[in-house]
């Protein structure tokens, strides 16, 4: 299966910081996460496409700068405008990758 | 490639990349401060004034290239690093359209952070060291000089050169070249700042009193010393002090300044013991010191001693464009003093002040500008309103380092002949018990004061104890009448 994370990217992170900063960055890109889902689940309750499109560039910047490309692709495809997928079928592949990430970037912490 | 600790401002909203970011310039030993808004890191960075600012461009509340536009004008030199998802040539080429010193995409690494951080603040840094070295080659002002002259330059390079150290300093210049402002510039850029600086013009001292002003006197050393009094050398002490028109010090007092330069010691008029003063000797003269030696009018072993390092005051008539930088300077002063509303010159004014050689450099320039604006009132000074001798200015050769006719000297022009103004001569008797009109007394008192300081006003009314611009007033009442 492919990693969920740019090994390059996440790696070189945990390689430059202390294991403790590194670990306090997972837990706030964990916040993260909760905070722009519950976002994107409103605004598409509410069909705010802007705050929706806001969110999801949010997202993929944080998911982007921890290395997780997987989920960052996936935020790209709901801040396009033009994207054809409906936020009913996007929102849960995006809500796995990001269990996914979260859970690769604890066992880098933890390695 | 340096290796700088700087201030680092960080504005950027998405709280990952930002703790991300932030840990990176730790670990770089960088001073951080984070900002989520583009309002917020404004704010902070006019306040905190960084050295870097790391801006994002998708801000919440407008994009990061208004931000960098609102730094600018508001003229903060920080040097602008854009961060971007986007790594486009585009987004790349608008960056440093609006001044960004580098841009970096993310996401980003220590090394990228580091290389782009390190070019950033040694570009910042030799940027100010360039505006610092072109600043102080093209100062205006320097201490109470105005003037941004090459020649004023090399003035003002060799006071700050002189001035840390303890070398005696000869200052030479034509009169009002502005002598007494260079050792007031030497004492203050100098480490005895804080010390006194004690001026003491050595021509305006009867020569047997010159002795107790330099070093002082004991109670009863001579008729009239009724009290122990400090010399010039006891209250300059720790400071500076200043021996203006040394060439006018009689011989045998330079034999007493000398052995105080030579031992630090001097023993104030009818005192038995010695004292000890540590200051700074400033000394000037509008003569050339060394023709003064040569004809004997001055020790040679005394011009040695001052003659350390020279400084040479360059007459206003070399300085090029100061004489209008001056002018200006004087005219602003002069109306707000006087309550006047003059902003500038008229070109002919302009051109009339430039062509002119003025033989008694700013000082007369100074008064010729007080004449202006106590005489007249308007916004702009027009060259009929500048002083005659600037007007015909290519009839008269000027006399360097002389004034050569009383109305030169201040600037006025002369009173028109006729009965307004009288044919004063002071060695005439005046008719004995005769009552003269109060105004007529007045008159005469201000135009010999006037003739005993060759046309002086600011000396002459010292002398008669009122203010310069009662004088002029006088003079323009008298001249309407």
């Amino acid at each position: 299966m492919v990693s969920a994370l740019d090994p390059e990217i996440a790696g070189q992170l945990a390689e430059d910081l202390p294991p403790a900063v590194f670990r306090r960055i997972i837990a706030t890109f964990e916040t993260d996460l909760g905070r722009l889902t519950a976002e994107l689940q409103a605004c598409a309750v509410t069909a705010n496409a802007d705050g929706y499109q806001r969110a999801a560039h949010s997202l993929a910047g944080a998911a982007a700068a921890v290395g997780a490309i997987r989920l960052a692709s996936e935020a790209r495809l709901a801040m396009d405008p033009l994207q054809p997928e409906a936020p009913a079928t996007l929102l849960p592949r995006l809500s796995a990758e990001s269990r996914l990430a979260i859970a690769e970037l604890h066992s880098l912490a933890q390695a | 490639m340096s290796d700088q600790r700087g201030r680092i401002l960080l504005v950027e909203d998405t709280p990952t990349q930002a703790e991300i970011t932030r840990a990176l310039l730790d670990e770089l030993g960088h001073a951080v401060r984070h900002a989520e808004t583009g309002a917020h890191g404004l704010a902070m960075a006019l306040e905190w004034l960084p050295d870097a600012i790391l801006v994002d461009l998708q801000l919440p509340d407008f994009s990061g290239f208004e931000l960098m536009r609102r730094l600018r004008a508001e003229g903060s030199e920080a040097a602008c690093i854009v961060i971007t998802a986007n790594g486009s040539v585009n987004v790349a080429v608008e960056a440093m359209r609006q001044g960004a010193m580098d841009f970096i995409v993310k996401p980003y690494g220590k090394a990228r952070l580091k290389v782009t951080l390190d070019n950033a603040l040694e570009k910042r840094a030799l940027k100010a060291e360039l505006s610092a070295v072109k600043q102080r080659l093209n100062r205006g002002r320097f201490f109470g000089f105005v003037g941004s002259a090459p020649v004023m330059q090399a003035v003002y390079r060799t006071i700050e050169a002189v001035a840390p150290s303890r070398a005696n300093v000869f200052v030479t210049g034509e009169s009002g070249t502005g002598k007494e402002l260079a050792a007031d510039a030497i004492h203050k850029s100098s480490p005895r700042a804080k010390g006194p600086f004690v001026a003491l013009n050595c021509a305006a001292i009867p020569r047997d009193l010159l002795e107790s002003e330099i070093f002082g006197h004991v109670k009863g050393a001579f008729t009239g010393a009724t009290d122990n009094r400090p010399g010039a050398a006891r209250q300059a002490q720790g400071g500076t002090l200043f021996l203006d028109e040394i060439g006018e010090m009689p011989l045998e007092m330079q034999v007493k300044l000398l052995r105080f330069l030579q031992t630090g010691s001097f023993q104030p008029v009818g005192a038995s013991r010695p004292e000890r003063a540590d200051v700074r000797i400033v000394s000037a003269t509008n003569r050339d010191p060394l023709v003064e030696v040569e004809a004997g009018r001055f020790r040679e072993d005394l011009y040695y001693r001052l003659y350390v390092v020279p400084i040479e005051l360059p007459p206003l008539r070399e300085r090029g464009e100061d004489v209008l930088m001056i002018a200006r300077h004087f005219l602003a002063q002069f109306s707000k003093e006087e309550g006047r509303h003059f902003r500038g010159f008229s070109r002919e004014a302009e051109a009339s002040i430039r062509g002119y050689s003025w033989p008694g450099n700013v000082r007369q320039l100074q008064n010729a500008m007080r004449n202006v604006v106590v005489l007249h009132e308007a916004e702009t000074v027009e060259a009929t309103m500048l002083p005659a001798m600037l007007l015909r200015a290519d009839r008269r050769p000027p006399v360097p380092g002389r004034l050569p006719e009383q109305e030169l000297a201040t600037g006025l022009r002369a009173p028109p002949p006729g009965p307004s103004v009288p044919d004063y001569r002071p060695t005439e008797p005046p008719p004995a018990p005769f009552i003269e009109a109060l105004a007529a007394v007045e008159k005469r008192a201000i135009l010999a004061a006037l003739d005993h300081t060759q046309q002086d006003v600011p000396r002459a009314a010292a002398l008669l104890e009122v203010n310069p611009s009662t004088i002029y007033r006088k003079l323009a009442a008298w001249r309407a009448g």
